[in-house]
């Protein structure tokens, strides 16, 4: 496992990855990046530079899309995560994600929550419910459904939901989550207490964050990288990103002269 | 030279009036079915008419023909009373008629043979005493004749199967003796000895039952006795007598004399009968249940065969095939699977499920009965299969319409909680998909009950001896013949030896197909409406 100077564990690392949604259409050039443990580290970037692309190579969800393929590495734990021998659930069960648009099930706020663990193969219900609760209490949302558990999922708000979502990859008890946007279609109240779980949860987990919106980036992250056309510009600890950057494009960006 | 400009509003007057015609007459044909189905069981009157020329005659209008030249008006009475005059019906010209009467006792009775008599009853006869029709309570004293009669004949009934049901043993031992005289070991000493000990047994069983049998036959005796010396004396219009026997005679009634509630009250019963009875007459009266009964079990039998079926082949095409040239050639197969003409799938389910698989079923299960078949001819099972073939192409569609509309976010949200392929498709896919499924069960079932062509070559009879469905083991009878609605329509109403009198039972099966598709649809439709609101996320 490699280090990085200030002695932080690095979690994730890509080793020139190119990544390609058919051979025509190449949306990642040459990414090297390393992500430290227990931070977080925020993506910004115009829209369409690969930054979802990125996140959605880090638990293999590109996957799906039929005719695309990676060039170059990921490492996980100083593992190859694009080798054969992987097993997909495993690897999606430590790396959980949150979608730029909350997608709860059209099930009881308990069945979305549990469900993650009932497929990974956990069937005792009074260890289901515990890991509800604790997974909720860590969302920040059980004090306002504790009480209507098996109620719709649905019947909740936007912003509880979006919560629901992150509690629902919580109760999966990863080391990584990925976070894809979202609080990008969120109220700024809803969007302040995700940030405040985010706060919270970082103690525990590995948090990797897309956003566009740059004060939020400087609020909540202790890493930020910024990438541009799928290209990684900068990374570097978020004060010195936002002050001081190294990079002319960077600056150009977050000073809003573009973008 | 400036060109007019096109423009579309007569194409959608066009279109918009081919549009009305159809609905016109769709709405047209269910109207007249509903109003000939319905009027059927409706007692009708029953007019005596004297002609001119000394002729008389007893029946119900069944049509006119009024041209507004009275001269020229003809008048159908169905006369009824089949033994004695050969036709039903006659047709009488207005003009030669001198008078009708509706007489007060003139008497419809429904039997069960030879249809519907017309005439009056002239006398009761109940063993010795005799009634004669000078009587106040005539009528009354003749339907409680008639009630006493019925119930005679239900005793006798029983008592015959309970007389099968003693000897049954007996019978079965004699079989054995027969299976031995022509079994390879026939007339060597081993099936000698086993014949004399089956023998033995018979002897000791026959002189078991004796005593018992002894007294069955004696009530039984009595009883058709009985039985025989109770009938009416009827007349017909020209004042012909003739005996029926009374637990010969379904129900009798003297419409003229009926009020509008007591006419209702036979209405429900009729309907009662029509949807609940056997057939009677080689179906042209009676009931129709054993073809509900058929026409239900098959398409629940078909349901059964071709959801799992369907869904499993959208699943596969919409989740697990890679999308390319072969899935985009099958679908279009699929799609087309659809326009093939019913009767080719009923050719397909004869050669393959009737002749090879049920052919090597009988093969391999029921050599012993060979070369009678038991699977290897047309049976319910077949006929449901080769419907489930048929609207497996509906089914198909539908459901891939459904898993279509299964949003995408969700898919992705149960992978990234390292759900597999499979426990995506189980918990998210198929619960959010339902609707679909059962949208394309509600076409297949409204395709598949109508259906009547693949069925005549597939198991499909006009008079079913028993229902596919009965107490004895293993109580659902795959293999038997059944009843359809949509057979005995073209049964009925194109292969009676009888078409006019059975003409009415024509509108009323029709009009009863009719309401079970649309039960059935209605149920369906009833389920997939809980669901949605269960799934409201999902568009369809
Ligand atoms: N499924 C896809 N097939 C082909 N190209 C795609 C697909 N998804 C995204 N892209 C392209 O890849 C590039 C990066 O997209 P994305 O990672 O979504 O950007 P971002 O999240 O930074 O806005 C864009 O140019 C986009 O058009
Ligand atoms: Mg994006």
């Amino acid at each position: 496992m490699s280090e990085n100077k200030k002695n932080e564990t690095v979690v994730i690392e890509t080793n020139a990855l190119d990544f390609y949604y058919n051979p025509q259409t190449q949306a990642l050039k040459n990414v090297n990046i390393i992500i430290p443990e227990k931070m977080v580290t925020a993506f910004i970037g115009p829209s369409g530079c690969g930054k979802s692309t990125l996140l959605r190579c880090f638990n293999r969800m590109n996957d799906l899309i039929q005719g695309s393929f990676i060039k170059g590495n990921i490492r996980i734990h100083g593992k190859d995560i694009y080798k054969r021998d992987v097993q997909l659930e495993d690897l999606r069960k430590s790396v959980g994600m949150v979608f730029q648009k909350s997608n709860p099930f059209p099930m009881s706020i308990w069945e979305n929550v549990a469900f993650g663990p009932q497929v990974n193969g956990i069937t005792n219900k009074a260890e289901l419910n515990n890991i509800v609760e604790s997974a909720l209490v860590q969302g920040d949302l059980w004090r306002e459904v504790k009480d209507r558990l098996h109620n719709s999922a649905l019947d909740l708000s936007g912003g509880q939901q979006q919560r629901l979502c992150i509690a629902r990859t919580l109760a999966n008890k990863p080391d990584i989550i990925l976070m894809d946007e979202p609080a990008s279609a969120l109220d700024p109240i809803s969007t302040g207490k995700i940030e405040e779980t985010i706060e919270e949860l970082k103690k525990e987990y590995t948090i990797v964050i897309v956003t566009h919106n740059m004060q939020q980036a400087a609020r909540i992250s202790d890493y930020t990288a910024f990438m541009m056309l799928g290209e990684l510009i900068e990374r570097d600890e978020t004060k010195k990103v936002f002050t001081n950057p190294t990079e002319k494009l960077t600056e150009d960006y977050i000073t809003g002269r573009f973008g | 030279m400036a060109q007019k400009k096109q423009s579309g509003n007569n194409y959608v007057f066009t279109a918009g009036m081919a549009l009305v015609i159809t609905l016109g007459m769709t709405a047209w044909v269910i109207i007249i079915i509903l109003f000939k189905g319905l009027n059927f069981f409706w007692p009708g009157d029953l007019v005596l008419v004297d002609m001119e020329n000394g002729d008389t005659y007893l029946g119900e209008v069944w049509d006119e023909k009024v041209s507004g030249n009275l001269e020229e008006d003809e008048l159908q009475l169905k006369i009824g009373n089949r033994d004695l005059y050969g036709l039903d019906f006659i047709w009488l010209n207005e003009r030669d008629i001198a008078r009708k009467n509706y007489l007060e006792n003139a008497v419809t009775l429904e039997r069960e043979e030879y249809g519907n008599f017309y005439g009056f009853i002239s006398s009761i006869h109940m063993g010795d005493t005799v009634y004669q029709n000078n009587l106040a309570d005539f009528f009354d004293r003749a339907q409680e004749a008639h009630d006493v009669a019925l119930s005679k004949a239900e005793q006798i009934r029983e008592i015959q199967n309970e007389l099968v049901e003693l000897t049954q043993p007996s019978a079965e031992i004699q079989r054995e003796i027969a299976l031995v005289g022509i079994s390879l070991e026939a007339n060597t000493p081993v099936a000698s000895k086993k014949v004399e000990l089956l023998q033995k047994k018979l002897s000791e069983k026959e002189e078991a039952i004796a005593p018992q049998l002894a007294s069955f036959n004696s009530t039984l005796e009595k009883l058709v006795v009985e039985d025989r010396n109770m009938f009416l004396e009827v007349a017909d219009a020209s004042g012909k007598i003739k005996k029926i026997a009374l637990s010969s005679i379904v129900r009798f009634y003297q419409p003229n004399e009926m009020g509008v509630i007591r006419k209702s009250v036979h209405y429900i019963e009729k309907i009662w009968e029509f949807v609940a009875d056997n057939p009677r007459e080689s179906n042209t009266e009676g009931g129709v249940f054993p073809a509900i009964f058929g026409t239900v079990l098959m398409v629940l039998l078909m349901s059964i065969a071709v959801v799992p079926i369907g869904v499993m082949a959208a699943i596969y095409l919409n989740e697990y095939a890679p999308q390319g040239m072969v899935v985009r050639f099958i679908r279009l197969s699929v799609n087309n699977l659809a326009g093939v003409p019913s009767i080719v799938f009923g050719v397909f389910g004869l050669g393959f499920f009737v002749y090879v698989v049920g052919g090597s079923i009988d093969q391999l299960f029921f050599g012993d009965t060979l070369p009678e078949p038991t699977f290897g001819t047309g049976g319910i099972l077949w006929a449901s299969l080769t419907l489930a073939l048929l609207t497996l192409p509906v089914v198909v569609v539908a459901t891939e319409e459904g898993l279509l509309a299964v949003p995408r976010a969700n898919k992705e949200g149960a992978l990234a909680l390292g759900a597999t392929k499979w426990q995506m498709i189980r918990n998210v896919v198929l619960p959010n998909a339902m609707p679909g499924i059962l949208t394309g069960l509600i076409l297949a079932i409204s395709r598949g009950a109508g259906e009547v062509a693949p069925l005549m070559i597939t198991g499909v009879v006009k008079l079913a001896p028993s229902l596919a469905l009965d107490w004895s083991f293993p109580f659902l009878h795959l293999d038997r013949k059944f009843m359809h609605l949509g057979f005995h329509i073209y049964d009925v109403g194109f292969q009676s030896p009888n078409v006019e009198a059975a003409k009415p039972m024509v509108y009323s099966t029709a009009l009863l197909l009719i309401v079970i598709v649309v039960m059935l649809n209605l149920f369906a439709i009833y389920v997939r409406n809980n669901l949605r609101k269960k799934f409201k996320t999902a568009t369809f």
